[in-house]
């Protein structure tokens, strides 16, 4: 093996020397970066950081070594890296780092605003950065605010791009054909454009959501299509609580909430189109619903309940006042707790308790 | 009132054999604890010889149910009897347990 010559072994003993320090950096930029995207709610792919192990200092050290006077002029000896999914999110990480971090703007490049008009390809923001004695601080090391390091921050696809183009061609010191180096290109463009959808679909949405709210909010019910967005909006507004607190009042029971959105696939198969039309079964049925729930506990001394009881009696209603019988039942709990041979028996069950209630006397 | 933990691989199998109420559900809640330590794990109630259960008995699976969700593990309702199928429906707490 080839050694390295006594400048590049002196700056490889200053990384063996500064190996402890690097560590409690990477804990120290790792922890901050976890707790801000947890602190203003952002999603990631990954937040992840690396010392350069030996093996790639060595090479690095033998290809160029000339142009480093000590490891300090080698930036990228500790790399952190956060992966978004958006690119809208690597703008707004950018300048959430730029308050954390002291930025070494001189030696900072954001790849994406180097492109010519004519080319693609490695698209990614590089900050090298320093840790503010504001943010960490530690006495005994002070070292710690003064080593710079690499801080990428990039897509998803950005990142794929740039993982398979390292691996394909970087990394191996080989030139690539110029053929292949145009359909990695012709990829790197696509990637940016479908980087750009999936920004332009998530503020869609987002706008899509808002309306949604403001619609539902306003009580203009029936201009909302039914889906599990528009449903979730509904439920936020709790329109069972009435129901659910009626029913616990017939034995003082206290109510232990649960998610309903399982109910969506059975309005769904109830033929609901919109909002409206949920809003309607419930208003119309809410008093069946509350008489079925008191035929039922009000000769136990159950005193809990989970705020699924008035969404769930509502369905077992409208169900036997449309005819749907005991097999509409049975589809009913196959929906709402998976199927069953047991869900027979207990349709049977409730459909005999409902039988005599006025609800389906009058149908 | 009975109830016993066993062990199988990652699972804890709490069996329950008799009455659960008011008069019971001191004891049980007692007995059931080691499930509430119990993190990653696979925790199957086995109703098979669950003969009654009250609303004291609900508020243990209740809490067995919360206790797991925030050590990891999962809770599993297995073998319960139509009448309590039924009790399970009335209370709504079917949209609470995955029941096998």
């Amino acid at each position: 093996m080839e050694t390295l010559d006594i400048h590049c072994q002196t700056i490889m003993d200053e990384y063996h020397a500064s190996f402890p320090l690097m560590e409690k950096m990477k804990m120290v930029i790792l922890d901050t970066l976890h707790q801000t995207l947890e602190r203003i709610g952002m999603e990631v792919t990954a937040v992840e950081a690396r010392i350069k192990t030996e093996k790639s200092l060595t090479g690095k050290l033998k290809l160029k070594g000339y142009k480093y006077q000590s490891l300090g002029d080698i930036t990228d000896i500790l790399g952190a890296r956060i992966i978004t999914f958006y690119t809208d999110d690597v703008d707004r990480l950018a300048s959430i780092v730029e308050q954390l971090f002291d930025i070494d703007w001189d030696n900072s490049v954001d790849k994406r605003r180097l492109h010519q008009l004519d080319s693609f390809g490695y698209n990614s923001l590089h900050y090298i950065c320093r840790i503010p004695s504001s943010l960490y601080c530690d006495p005994e090391s002070p070292q710690l605010n003064q080593i710079r390091f690499e801080l990428q921050i990039r897509t998803t696809l950005q990142h794929a791009w740039a993982a398979i183009n390292h691996d394909t061609g970087y990394k191996t010191g080989i030139e690539i054909p110029k053929e292949y180096l145009r359909q990695m290109n012709r990829l790197a463009g696509m990637l940016e454009m479908a980087d750009d959808e999936f920004s332009r679909i998530r503020t869609e949405l987002t706008d899509y959501r808002r309306r949604v709210q403001q619609l539902v909010q306003n009580g203009k019910l029936d201009d909302v299509q039914l889906d599990g967005d528009t449903f979730g909006s509904f439920l936020r507004a709790r329109p069972l609580d009435p129901l659910n607190r009626r029913i616990a009042a017939i034995n003082q029971a206290e109510i232990q909430e649960v998610p309903l959105m399982g109910y969506l696939r059975v309005f769904k198969a109830f033929g609901c189109q919109t909002l409206g039309d949920v809003s309607r079964i419930i208003k119309q049925y809410s008093d069946d619903a509350y008489r079925l729930a008191r035929h039922q506990l009000g000769n136990t001394d159950l005193d809990i309940i989970s705020s699924s009881v008035g969404m769930q009696n509502i369905c077992i209603v409208y169900i036997l006042s449309q005819g749907g019988g005991r097999m509409g039942l049975v589809r009913l709990f196959n929906a709402i707790n998976g199927e069953n041979p047991q869900n027979e028996l207990l349709a049977e069950m409730t459909f005999n308790q409902a039988e005599n209630l006025p609800f389906m006397n009058n149908k | 009132m009975i109830t016993q933990i066993q062990e199988n691989g990652n699972q804890l199998i709490a069996t329950f054999n008799g009455r659960l109420d008011t008069a019971t559900s001191a004891a049980t809640a007692e007995a059931v604890k080691p499930l509430l330590e119990a993190s990653n794990r696979e925790i199957i109630l086995d109703c098979s010889q669950l003969e009654y259960i009250s609303s004291s008995g609900l508020r243990i699976f209740l809490t067995i149910r919360k206790e797991a969700a925030s050590r990891g593990s999962k809770v599993i309702v297995r073998n319960i009897s139509a009448d309590i199928r039924q009790v399970f429906v009335m209370t709504g707490f079917i949209s609470l347990f995955e029941i096998q």
